[in-house]
């Protein structure tokens, strides 16, 4: 009976934006397995001699193995968290959807399982394209049906429209939309990628152009959630990804510098966001799970990169890879160890209504 | 006393009456003299304390004659300046100080007034006529007391001056607006020989932390008018709106407006001359040469003037900073540098290094990642509320950017500006074209500002083109948006009327040669009389309004004398002023109402008085 109320507790507190985590460890997983794929497939890095690159490799498909299995175990144990909340909580998780921030991590999951569906080190497309389809399936439709609800509020919604919900964390969505297009591109559904990427970028300038203009501003997002503004640029980035695998064998010209003018627009943006450091000096005094956002936007625009060396065979690109990727590698081991080390700061208690964290202050996915 | 009678009397240092040179002052044993320690340090002190007197019942007394010690009183009178007000304050500090001056010994460095203290005591304590001030230590004491002498002199000699020559007197006024108010042109005066005779005050009341931040809804509550460069009715201004302010004051930032229409109109000309299309003119390549030659000019003019305003008057510069449509011609001197690349005459050079064009684009990507970050994250510099037209000017550095490196040859860098152009202009038109309510600064009336939306498209076509290589449907669809917008705004031409002419026009005459420019390049792709008339007609219309912009300026040079108004929107006061605040002190009060002055006195006795 003691363990009861504890565990319900966790449930009440665990709400989607523990996601994040999971998102990062997946798009980190992709990376490495885009890297791999690069670096195997490009004679470029010349001027790392053979013999290491083929350690380097076998190390890399190492240890590759070993941290897709810590991230499908995590998300794995974080989903069926998710799933008895659902259940055994379905009044917090309705409050999460109406709350201007909560709703948009509820694609986080989706996202993650895409993510980790497209790293997998098994090439499940060659092995059983049915099983990886069917898996595709499973995830990608609740993102696309909870996309069709949000984009649709925006602009008939009496209370819930665009102007007055704006705020950064809605670029997840078209995030979304971006992954499940390039999935679909994969798996060479072209049509279909084509029509959900285009639904996606047109709601895309919508979102960045009211979010430009920070009509709202100092109201959506509080101080501690600061690291979501490292969203502006992973949405670009994976704007780009989704576009270069669509456009992966139509004649070189137009197509890849679409993917190529969204790659540069991610960089500026990134170059903005660490020319002002004070914007993220407040939530950077404790140690949250926001701050897994970090690691995410990294990750894709370090992707970007390596994509665009691919497209673009030039030092400069590859050099630039290079540092985009131990930036994104950094960062992502650095929080890892910080999580393992205070996993009790940010293991979601119960707490009151308004606090449901339990660390003290107000829990922002709670509408008040 | 006899010395009352002298009250009246303006002496002069030759003209001692002759009662006052017999009488020397006995010296009181226990007031420490002044042992000729002013005599070393200033011999011509005894001179500059006679003071013209007003009818306050100040008195001089000047006795070189005592060799036993120069017992010196310097009372000052009050001339109608307002730095007068300073030594008024220590006039009144020292009365303050008399009582304990007078029971002994004291280590007051300061200069009492012994006309004061005669009136107010009705008899000194001392057979001392005047009250004296004895530093007790030398050093620091005898040193300021030399300070607030040489301050006084100061003060005196420019308020004669004033009162002699009715000039501008050497305005304090004006240092707040300057570097490290006004430090550094002493120290600059210092290094050219001039010995310094004015130290700063010991608590001016203008200090460095006075000219901070203005926040951005100050600008907007305090200006009007499509360029924010009017001062509303209700506000004051803190610089004196009724005299003609130093030149370096007066230069904006939107002179380099000029660089701006004149380089365009160099590339216009090269462009027609060796435009494929074009040839039937048979325009010779001479006209872009001397038009270039023009421009490189003007733009070094105009470059050094400014450079030299950040050097001397950096507080100016940095307000015209935090204006929010002055802070986009800030980008005006770097696109000028691309514009004369671009114009480049072709008997100059032909090919420049591809280093240049890093070299010209790097403060352009600074300002720009400062700029949209104050946009993006901002506070109260977002968009929704500073959106203006003359943001486009921060736009088409990015275009003009990519034009001229794919022109050089450059593949990746053009790409990357024509991006972030492309995407931030999409936020700036919609957000313009939106008109927000929270947007105070967009004019209601059409203004010439509104000739900048033509210039992102047109140049953003151009720069397309020439990365592509060819005018395809991604050049063409921004060209024909430009098109368009041109000519709603030129069937409006009527609503352009009645409008002060500022500096800042010139910066939209380039728009209209960005189209022409932009119609001689597709009139290269598409050739029939259409097309080719209709570059031949824009043209003619940008070289027109050039050069009728170019007549308007010179006669306002040099006819009006009003090309360089004072600039009033960068001397807003920092919080809504009534009058009778301290700040009132800081207008220019060319008044001899001395109630107004006592009035004003105690007030600014008030703040300042320091012990």
């Amino acid at each position: 009976m003691d363990e009861q109320p504890s565990k319900l507790s966790v449930l009440t507190g665990f709400h989607a934006g523990y996601f994040r985590i999971t998102m990062s460890l997946s798009s980190q997983a992709l990376l490495w397995k885009t890297l791999m794929a690069y670096s195997s497939s490009a004679s470029s890095i010349s001027y790392i001699p053979t013999s290491i690159r083929d350690i380097a490799h076998h190390l890399h498909s190492t240890l590759f193995l070993l941290f897709w299995s810590i991230s499908l175990a995590v998300l794995t144990s974080l989903s069926l968290l998710y799933l008895l909340r659902c259940v055994l909580r379905f009044e917090s998780v309705k409050k999460e959807f109406t709350h201007h921030v909560g709703a948009n991590y509820l694609f986080a999951p989706s996202i993650s399982w895409l993510l980790l569906l497209e790293s997998s080190p098994l090439d499940l497309l060659e092995i059983s394209k049915l099983l990886y389809v069917a898996l595709w399936l499973v995830f990608s439709l609740p993102a696309v049906g909870l996309e069709v609800k949000i984009y649709g509020q925006w602009f008939t919604k009496g209370k819930r429209f665009l102007a007055s919900v704006a705020n950064p964390t809605s670029q997840i969505s078209v995030i979304a939309n971006m992954v499940v297009a390039r999935g679909a591109a994969e798996m060479d559904c072209k049509e279909l990628a084509l029509w959900v990427f285009s639904f996606g970028f047109a709601h895309y300038v919508v979102l960045f152009v009211t979010l430009y203009q920070r009509f709202n501003d100092g109201k959506m997002v509080p101080a501690e959630l600061s690291p979501v503004f490292f969203l502006f640029f992973a949405t670009p980035s994976f704007a780009s990804l989704a576009w270069s695998s669509l456009s992966v064998d139509g004649d070189g010209g137009g197509n890849v510098m679409g993917s190529k003018m969204l790659f540069f627009l991610s960089l500026f943006l990134f170059g903005c966001l660490i020319a002002r450091p004070a914007l993220f000096k407040q939530s950077m005094e404790k140690f949250d799970v926001a701050w897994w956002a970090y690691s995410f936007p990294l990750s894709a625009l370090a992707m970007g990169s390596v994509q665009y060396a691919r497209d673009v065979r030039d030092p400069f690109a590859d050099n630039l890879m290079l540092v985009l990727l131990v930036v994104s590698v950094g960062v992502t081991f650095v929080l890892m160890i910080y999580t393992v080390l205070n996993a009790g700061k940010i293991i979601p208690h119960g707490g009151t209504d308004n606090d449901v964290d339990g660390d003290g202050d107000v829990d922002v996915y709670v509408v008040q | 006393m006899e010395n009352s009678n002298s009250n009246q009397n303006q002496i002069f240092p030759d003209d001692l009456p002759p009662l006052l040179k017999k009488i020397k002052t006995k010296p009181v044993s226990g007031f420490d003299m002044m042992m000729g320690s002013a005599k070393e340090k200033d011999g011509s002190i005894g001179n500059n304390l006679n003071i013209p007197l007003d009818f306050r019942g100040s008195k001089i007394n000047n006795n070189n004659n005592n060799n036993n010690g120069t017992c010196h009183s310097i009372s000052m009178s009050m001339p109608s300046s307002p730095s007068g007000l300073y030594y008024d304050r220590t006039r009144r500090f020292a009365l303050s100080n008399n009582q304990v001056f007078s029971n002994g010994k004291s280590n007051l460095s300061n200069v009492s007034c012994a006309g004061d203290a005669a009136i107010a005591s009705g008899g000194t304590t001392t057979s001392c006529h005047m009250f004296h001030s004895q530093p007790m230590r030398v050093g620091n004491d005898a040193a300021e007391i030399n300070n607030v002498h040489d301050y006084q002199h100061q003060q005196i000699s420019s308020s004669s001056r004033f009162g002699e020559t009715g000039g501008t007197p050497k305005d304090k006024r004006f240092d707040p607006f300057k570097t490290f108010s006004g430090r550094l042109e002493r120290q600059l005066s210092n290094l050219r020989g001039r010995p310094q005779q004015e130290p700063v005050p010991a608590d001016a009341d203008v200090g460095d932390g006075e000219i901070e931040i203005l926040p951005v809804d100050r600008y907007f509550d305090a200006l009007e008018g499509p360029e924010l460069d009017t001062l509303k009715a209700s506000e004051v201004s803190v610089l004196p709106e009724d005299q003609t302010w130093p030149f370096l004051l007066r230069f904006p930032i939107s002179s380099f407006g000029i660089c701006l229409g004149v380089g365009s109109q160099a590339i216009l000309w090269k462009k027609l001359a060796t435009s494929s299309s074009m040839s039937f003119l048979d325009v010779s390549l001479n006209v872009n040469l001397v038009l270039w030659y023009i421009a490189v000019a003007l733009f070094s003019i105009v470059l050094s003037i400014y450079a030299l305003k950040v050097v001397f008057y950096f507080e100016a510069v940095r307000r015209e900073y935090y204006h929010p449509v002055r802070v986009n011609f800030f980008f005006a001197p770097w696109i000028t540098c691309l514009f004369l690349a671009l114009g480049l005459p072709p008997s100059i050079a032909v090919n420049l290094h591809p280093v240049s064009w890093y070299v010209l684009m790097s403060p352009i990507l600074c300002l720009e990642l400062k700029i949209y970050g104050q946009w993006m994250s901002g506070g109260q510099r977002r968009l929704s509320k500073v959106a203006n037209p003359s943001n486009h000017l921060s736009i088409v550095g990015n275009f003009v950017g990519a034009l001229l490196g794919a022109s050089m040859g450059l593949k990746e860098g053009p790409i990357f500006f024509f991006a972030i152009g492309l995407a931030h202009y999409t936020v700036l038109f919609v957000t313009l074209y939106q008109r927000l309510p929270t947007n105070e600064s967009l004019p209601k009336e059409l203004h010439p500002v509104f000739f900048l939306f033509v210039a992102a498209p047109s140049v953003a076509c151009t720069a397309w083109a020439q990365i592509h290589g060819d005018f395809d449907y991604g050049s063409r669809i921004p060209f024909f948006i430009a098109l368009f917008l041109y000519f709603s705004l030129a069937v409006r031409i009527n609503f352009f009327r009645g409008f002060k002419f500022s500096l800042a026009w010139w910066a939209y005459t380039f728009p209209m040669t960005g189209a022409s420019i932009a119609t001689i390049r597709y009139s290269m792709e598409v050739t029939n009389c259409v097309t080719q008339s209709l570059s031949i007609a824009l043209s003619v219309i940008s070289t027109l309004t050039v050069t009728a912009l170019l007549a308007t300026t010179i006669i306002h040079a040099f006819v009006l004398n009003d090309l360089f108004p004072n600039d009033i929107s960068i001397a807003i006061t920092e919080t809504k002023q009534k009058m009778g605040k301290k700040r009132s002190s800081l207008k220019s009060s060319s008044s001899d109402d001395l109630d107004l002055h006592a009035a004003i006195t105690v007030n600014i006795l008030g703040h300042h008085l320091r012990v």
